[in-house]
């Protein structure tokens, strides 16, 4: 039945749907176009998903509508002779009256003269057209709209503010165009000031108007050659690549008329790429790695390249057989081209990594700056795999600096276990207590190995357990410890098994320097760690407890006495015996003269030029020479902060040697352009003949 | 007897005689004589006499008032209002109106003589009028003083190079920032003043020549004030610095190079024990010899072997810089002690307070543009502070001055005179780790600040640092002889002091026998509570004596003498018409024509 069902009004639900789409396509297309032209690409997308899903919403609305009463009122409209019965083709599946049967029955043959598709509702055709044509309409206005540095560039008025003199060419309207160079990525621009700021490297085109027509205008870069323009129609144009920041000034009528004021374009230098690492400097391997992945991320104003290279140092080998080994290899980024992220997984097989061996890496991305690229080095990152023999402790001091408040946290970390289990043991099945309480004694057992070596190793040896259902118990047994504890035996035990290699360090012992009165606590809190030991082997938590307590408050007092007798002390050197002093062969010794170099400074030529703009004694009020000063600027640009300027201020006044502005300018800019020599000496003034008489009478004449 | 006495007693004679002649006359006349006639005649010849006489001598002025009220720079409307005695306008005074303008005060007891008493209205007289005042009973009530700068300390000649201090006193202004801008028109230091309104700024110098830095007051955002703190950086001739050291070291060889690079001439002399010697060319250490030097950097273990010479030459007038290297002996402390130098606390080292580095932007300023031999290292508040020590005992003492102290407030270094030199004390030890971690502005700033203190005097360009206002008058004193200002303007001084009218804002240099001294010359409107203030306190120390000069020169003016001369004649003339008028002898006359 439904079968019938789908088959007639599937062709009509099509329809309606297709047609839905038909409508809205030339709209959705028309915002896409407008807004890739706007935007870009992903405003396209992101302008056209949100529209297409609100399409596909209500296209499946109206194609809903076509439902069993359109189609049993459809049928009925359009075939008389279905006689109005074929509501009993579509009806449920309820057990129908003999009459209705047979009426169904007549009408289902008559039904099959009929096709579905005779039932489709027709296109809306007249909306689609009207929507297309629009749409077409929109596109076509989207495309042809003219976009800023594309086609010849609109000039802006001119605001040189130069008085107007007959016969000589002045500048009514310019243009700037500001093309970026292609891998930045950013849009042509087109500024009506002649002063800009562009990214290094652009191509700067001028498009200049004068009134009258100029002859042979020109650009006058201030201090560089010249640049011609060329007349296109009305115009004048002239193009250049920006290498670096200049100041210029546009002559129109070949210094004929007054001097026009400068104009400064700044080039913004493409700023190197900057590595960060998202990875702790140091990482230490965990057991079972077999790989690595450092990541690192790096940033840059334009785009940083896709592949870098990855600089992998090995060092592999312990004490003094340490072998180096270097290599690049290339690494792939993900990410926004600004913000990149690299993260390369390093196979510790493919490098020959192993136990003892330090793994340093260093990335060394490219951004896109074309020609060349430039490449920065991140910082070093450092996997080290802990030696399997734990270095030597140098010292009592670092011993008592870091093992200590350790094994302090241990015993405690052990009470805290020995009651979490406790608490638990309802829950658990027996033999899984047993073996928790066990694994705790275990950890008990280690830490109190690791005491008994200060006592020289006398109270080794395990409890003896009435059972052996601990024995084999161990790290391995795939049950949880429960959190630090997993961790801190494989520290603590490894300090236990390189004293066990050595054998019996009776009188090496750490210990042997303990007061005896330490010793004998510490002697204590191993004992009291025995008991709970052997009470958790047995499987007795709550009877170990107490001893656990106990061992705790002994370790705590050994510690703090044990402080107190191990602080640290610095190295007592003998006191110097004068008596020995330059008794010794003195061949060769003899007095030096240890001479200095002293520092050539001078004023210079800003200071020159800073008095004589000023109002002391020195100040010259009319024209002042700076030709010296300019030379100055030019061969110390990268010294100054901001020579460009500087520059421009001396060509002011030196144009306008009156203009008091100009002059206070130029100052200001020489006060950042001066060296500070070191303190001068200040000399106080001397006394008068009085004060001469009363300092030799208070101070005694010589 | 005076001739006035004589004229007078003539004039009696002859009014006496005149009327004995006319009543004999009076009498001889019979039935002609009338009464009147005669009543009037007696009458006025005396009068005519007595006229005659004031003529002749007028008297004194009685006339005009003896009080005026003077109205000077920040009067208000109010006050001159208020009516009373007339009104001086001083061309000071606002544009109110209602009173005589007169040039100066002077002009106006000259107008007014008689005036024992001045009301002074405003921010009281200026340097022009204030001699003018002496003699008069002075009524003044300062107005309040309005917020702003009430005192401006620009430095005397700085250095190239050196960092000054700009101190000023603001009023009224609790919550002020003050800024000190440097000639780029960058903050180079803040400040907020203390609780009286005194704030200290810090600046560098450059090359030497006149600078103009501005002090700023800001409030709330909005500047309140500003002036111009005007800098002299002049430079010295060469001087010559000795540094002994008992062995040779870092700190000896910072020391050097920073000496050598700031234009010292020195000559450094390191004992490497056994008689080794190491550094510059020996030179022998005698009073004699030492007597070249201007200023020497001596060590705890070298000061021993040389203490007499060097006491000697400081007598003489040589600077001395003694330091520690280390912890110093008991011998060395009781030296030093006797030197002056009370070294109290304990012996030892112990740590020193470095003050935190200045911001980024302010440090740039202080800093110029770096060279290739020094490029510019700045310290940032966040870096890592070199350990520096310095003794533990300080050097304090009633006779020495402190002159460096740590951030921590312990004094660092400290000076006293000895004869015609000096001799400073600095506890710091290792002070070279400055240079080495960015700081190195703090430690030329402390050698510099010790070796300025001490070093051997030298005649040089001055600076007058009093402030100066242009079109009032100044005085310069200390002069002892005649000089020049800008090689323009004598100055002829009387009892060392001189007056000068300055007629231009900026730098002045006077030039005499005594050298150049230099002062400059704030612009009118500038400092405006500032000079209210100096007036104020000029008119405060008035003396407060009665009219004096009144009661003494009143005599001396004689009043003028032709009205008198006009009632004389007038009289005169009554009189003849009378004598020759036939009014009241008509009876007589018509009897003897009949």
């Amino acid at each position: 039945m439904s079968a019938l069902f789908a088959q007639w009004i599937a062709p009509a639900r099509r329809r309606a749907f297709a047609d839905t789409l038909a409508l809205a396509l030339p709209p959705l297309s028309a915002l896409a176009i407008i807004g890739w032209r706007c935007g870009g690409p992903m405003i396209a997308i992101w302008l056209t998903t949100v529209p297409l899903a609100v399409t596909f919403i209500i296209a499946r609305r109206r194609a809903a509508r076509f439902d069993r009463r359109w189609l049993i009122r459809s049928l009925d409209t359009r075939y008389p002779e279905l006689e109005d019965s074929s509501a009993l083709l579509f009806a449920d599946d309820a057990p129908l009256s003999p009459l209705e049967s047979l009426q169904r029955r007549r009408i289902a043959a008559r039904l099959d003269r009929g096709a579905p598709q005779e039932l489709i509702p027709a296109w809306s055709t007249r909306p689609i057209l009207i929507l297309g044509l629009l749409a077409v309409a929109l596109i076509a206005a989207a495309l042809l709209w003219p976009r800023p540095g594309e086609g010849p560039p609109a000039l802006a008025p001119s605001r040189e503010g130069l008085p107007a003199r007959p016969g000589i060419p002045r500048l009514v309207a310019q243009n700037l165009r500001i093309i970026p160079p292609a891998y930045t990525g950013l849009p042509v621009r087109d500024s009506a000031a002649l002063d800009a700021r562009a990214p290094q490297g652009a191509r700067l085109e001028w498009t200049l108007r004068f009134d009258p027509q100029a002859a042979a205008p020109r650009l006058l870069m201030l201090g560089g050659q010249p640049l011609a323009l060329r007349q296109d129609g009305a115009n004048w144009i002239a193009s250049r690549t920006l290498d670096a920041a200049f100041l210029y000034r546009v002559d129109p009528a070949a210094g004929r008329g007054p001097t026009p004021p400068l104009h400064r374009v700044d080039a913004i230098a493409d700023a190197p790429p900057q590595v960060k690492a998202l990875t702790d400097s140091l990482t230490l391997v965990t057991p079972g790695q077999r790989n690595w992945s450092p990541a690192f991320a790096a940033i840059d104003d334009y785009g940083v390249a896709a592949n870098a290279r990855l600089r992998v140092t090995l060092a592999i080998g312990e004490g003094e057989n340490v072998t180096f080994s270097e290599r690049e290899i290339p690494v792939g980024g993900s990410g926004p081209p600004r913000n990149r992220r690299f993260a390369p997984r390093l196979d510790f097989a493919s490098f020959g990594f192993a136990a003892g061996g330090d793994m340093v890496v260093q990335l060394i991305v490219r951004d896109n700056r074309s020609p060349s690229p430039q490449a920065v080095r991140g910082p070093s990152l450092i996997l080290r795999w802990p030696s399997p023999k734990q270095p030597e402790s140098s010292g009592l001091t670092g011993m008592v600096n870091t093992t200590l408040p350790a094994y302090f946290r241990s015993q405690r970390q052990i009470i805290i276990d020995i009651e979490k289990l406790l608490k638990q043991k309802r829950g658990l099945a027996p033999d899984r207590y047993l073996a928790r309480s066990a694994a705790i004694g275990g950890d008990q057992q280690i830490l109190r190995g690791r005491y008994s070596q200060f006592l020289g190793g006398e109270n080794e040896g395990a409890p003896a357990l009435p059972t052996a259902d601990g024995e084999a118990h161990g790290d391995d047994d795939g049950h949880d410890h429960g959190g630090p504890p997993v961790a801190a035996p494989s520290v603590f035990g490894e300090k236990e098994d390189v004293l066990a290699e050595f054998g019996h360090p009776h009188d090496e012992s750490p210990a042997s320097s303990l007061d005896p009165e330490t010793r004998a606590i510490l002697k204590q809190a191993v004992d009291e760690m025995w008991q709970s030991e052997r009470e958790l082997r047995t499987g007795h938590p709550d009877a170990a407890l107490p001893y656990a307590y106990r061992a705790l408050r002994f370790i705590k007092a050994v510690q703090q006495a044990t402080r107190i007798f191990l602080s640290r002390v610095g190295p007592e050197l003998p006191p110097i015996d004068a008596s020995r002093r330059m008794t010794g062969k003195r061949d060769g010794l003899a007095s030096r003269l240890l001479p200095v170099a002293p520092v050539a400074s001078a004023d210079g030529p800003a200071a020159d030029a800073w008095r004589a703009l000023g109002d002391g004694p020195q100040a010259i009020r009319g024209p002042i020479a700076l030709d010296a000063l300019d030379r100055w600027v030019r061969a110390n640009a990268a010294r100054l902060p901001d020579p460009l300027a500087l520059s421009g201020a001396i060509d002011a006044v030196r144009r306008d040697p009156a203009c008091a502005t100009c002059r206070v300018k130029l100052r200001a800019l020489l006060w950042t352009a001066m060296e500070r020599p070191a303190g001068r000496l200040a000399r106080r003034r001397p006394a008068d003949a009085v004060g001469m008489r009363y300092l030799d009478a208070i101070g005694g004449a010589p | 007897m005076t001739p006035e006495r004589i004229v007078a007693l003539i004039l009696c004679l002859a009014v006496l005689v005149a009327s004995l002649r006319l009543l004999l006359w009076h009498r001889a006349a019979g039935a002609q004589a009338s009464l009147l006639r005669l009543a009037l005649l007696l009458l006025l010849q005396p009068l005519a006499a007595a006229l005659l006489h004031t003529a002749l001598f007028p008297p004194t002025t009685t006339a005009g008032t003896s009080s005026l009220r003077v109205a000077t720079a920040g009067t208000s409307r109010l006050a001159a209002a208020a009516g009373g005695a007339p009104l001086i306008l001083l061309p000071q005074a606002p544009a109110i109106g209602g009173g005589e303008a007169v040039p100066d005060l002077a002009t106006a007891l000259r107008r007014h003589p008689g005036v024992t008493s001045l009301t002074v209205l405003g921010n009281g007289l200026g340097p022009r009028d204030i001699d003018a005042a002496r003699g008069l009973t002075v009524q003044y009530d300062p107005p309040p003083l309005s917020t702003g700068i009430l005192h401006l300390a620009p430095p005397p000649t700085v250095a190239p190079g050196a960092r000054f201090t700009v101190g000023a006193i603001l009023t009224g202004l609790p919550t002020a920032t003050v800024e000190l801008i440097d000639p780029a028109g960058r903050v180079t230091d803040s400040a907020a003043p203390d609780r009286d309104g005194h704030v200290l700024l810090a600046g560098t110098a450059r090359a030497a020549g006149a600078i103009t830095f501005t002090l700023r007051v800001r409030q709330d955002r909005h500047i309140v004030e500003q002036a111009d703190v005007p800098v002299r950086v002049e430079d010295s001739a060469r001087p010559r610095l000795l540094i002994l050291a008992g062995a040779p070291g870092a700190e000896v060889k910072y020391l050097r190079r920073w000496a050598i690079d700031a234009g010292y001439d020195v000559t450094t002399q390191m004992s490497a024990g056994g008689g080794v010697a190491l550094g510059d060319a020996p030179v022998a250490i005698t009073p004699a010899s030492l007597r070249r030097f201007d200023a020497a950097i001596v060590d705890d273990r070298s000061w021993t072997g040389a203490r007499g010479a060097l006491l000697a030459a400081v007598r003489g007038g040589m600077g001395l810089v003694l330091r520690a290297g280390g912890p110093i002996d008991g011998a060395t402390r009781s030296q030093w002690q006797a030197l002056g130098f009370g070294l109290t606390g304990p012996a030892g080292v112990a740590p020193l307070a470095l003050p935190k580095a200045d911001a980024e932007p302010v440090a740039r300023t202080r800093y110029g543009i770096g060279s290739t031999e020094a490029p510019i290292d700045i310290a940032t508040p966040e870096d890592y502070l070199p350990e520096i020590s310095r003794l533990a005992m300080t050097p304090g003492g009633s006779g020495a001055v402190p002159l460096l102290r740590d951030a921590g407030g312990a004094t660092l270094a400290a000076w006293r005179a000895l004869g015609r030199g000096r001799i400073a004390l600095f506890t710091g030890i290792d002070s070279y780790a400055l240079t080495l971690t960015g700081r190195r502005d703090l430690h030329g700033d402390w050698w510099s600040a010790m070796l300025d203190s001490v070093a051997r005097p030298a005649a040089g360009i001055r600076v007058i640092t009093n402030s100066g206002w242009t079109g009032e008058r100044m005085t310069l004193c200390g002069l002892s002889s005649e000089g020049r200002v800008d090689g323009r303007v004598r100055i002829l001084p009387v009892a060392g002091c001189g007056g000068y009218w300055p007629d231009r804002a900026g730098w002045h240099e006077l030039n005499g026998k005594d050298g150049v001294r230099a002062f400059y010359i704030q612009p009118a409107n500038a400092l405006p509570v500032m000079r209210a203030a100096r007036d104020r306190q000029a008119m405060a120390l008035l003396p407060a004596t009665a009219a004096s000069r009144a009661a003494t020169m009143l005599p001396d003016r004689t009043g003028a003498a032709w009205p008198w001369w006009l009632a004389w004649l007038a009289v005169s003339a009554f009189l003849w018409w009378l004598e020759r008028s036939r009014t009241g002898r008509r009876a007589a006359a018509d009897q003897s024509a009949r």
